[in-house]
């Protein structure tokens, strides 16, 4: 699982955004604001990581179980799939 | 020929229809361009659907926006009205009725509420205050006044069989607001230039969402809201 290289994390005001770069941006269909947990998310997968090891994140920073982390990354990288970068 | 736009000189290549619609921001006098259009990068190829004037019309203000970035401004696709000294911008994607909107605040309110660009105000951060302004740059029926307004509100249009308005929060007038401006950028510094200016607009100025019918409560709502909202942040 591969974070699209052409699309960069930015804090704006007190949230975060998704926005692409170059001919990415000519098909711009969807930027993304990240809460807290969605950083957390991309910065794992920015490291390289699974659906595990952003399940991993998720219950090293939240209390939570296994199956809703599980659940939380899917439904994340779903919403990263939809705008296209998520490879 | 040298143009004045949002306290920018801009040089501006004589092409197409643009000497007609710059005439009221013409400069006489000489002086460094802030911002330099290019004409080679205005004689591209015409895309299927454009006339070449509108081409060197469209190209030329996507450059004067682009560069307002490196000024402290960005550009915000609005209509923008001026009301007892106040900028009021109401933003939508095409066709949602931004002007229908402003056009009801004209009917309402009389000539005391003019309308100074209809498409494009250009924004930008001076001396502690947010200005909008009229440009060259304002939509198919050529509606601006060469304007510089303090600017005490950005509202975002919905059509809705009813009237409610309500203040967005930090995240949603981020995203509002950077899908109604320039966004495609090749370099990450000119994204982080639009970005920076960003983080100043919401935190400095209050952010609307107003669903509404073409009527003028709709109107008087959205001022209401607005002015009362201007004047407890002092602007």
């Amino acid at each position: 699982m591969k974070l699209n290289k052409n699309y960069v994390l930015r804090p704006v005001a007190d949230t975060w955004v998704v926005l692409p770069l170059g001919a990415e941006a000519i098909n711009f269909n969807g930027m993304l604001t990240l809460n807290e947990s969605g950083v957390l998310l991309w910065r794992a997968l920015e490291k390289g990581g699974d659906l595990e090891a952003l399940a991993d994140a998720l219950m090293a920073e939240y209390i939570v179980d296994r199956k809703d982390a599980l659940a939380d990354a899917e439904a994340f990288l779903e919403k990263l799939r939809k705008v296209g970068c998520v490879e | 020929m040298l143009a004045r736009v949002a306290d920018l000189l801009v040089d501006i290549p004589d092409l197409g229809d643009m000497a007609s619609r710059c005439k009221d921001y013409i400069y006489q006098g000489e002086g460094g361009a802030d911002v330099i259009i290019r004409t080679e990068l205005l004689q591209r190829d015409v895309p299927e659907g454009l006339t070449e004037e509108q081409n060197i019309y469209l190209l030329s203000g996507w450059y004067f926006y682009g560069g307002l970035l490196k000024h402290s401004g960005m550009m915000l696709h609005a209509s923008a009205v001026e009301y007892e000294g106040k900028a009021y911008l109401f933003s939508a994607p095409s066709g949602t009725g931004k002007s229908t909107h402003t056009r009801i605040w004209q009917k309402e309110f009389g000539d005391a509420a003019r309308v100074f660009n209809d498409d494009k105000p250009a924004l930008r951060y001076l001396d502690g205050t947010w200005y909008a302004y009229g440009t060259p740059w304002c939509g198919k029926d050529g509606i601006n006044i060469n304007m510089k307004v303090p600017l005490a509100g950005i509202c975002f249009l919905k059509q809705a069989p009813h009237n409610s308005i309500c203040r967005l929060s930090h995240q949603e007038a981020v995203s509002r607001i950077i899908s109604q401006t320039l966004r495609a950028f090749s370099r990450v510094s000119d994204m982080d230039l639009m970005l920076k200016h960003l983080d100043s607009l919401v935190r400095d100025i209050p952010v609307f969402e107003l669903e509404n019918r073409p009527e003028p409560e709709a109107a008087r709502l959205s001022y209401e809201t607005m002015r009362r909202a201007a004047e407890e942040l002092g602007l």
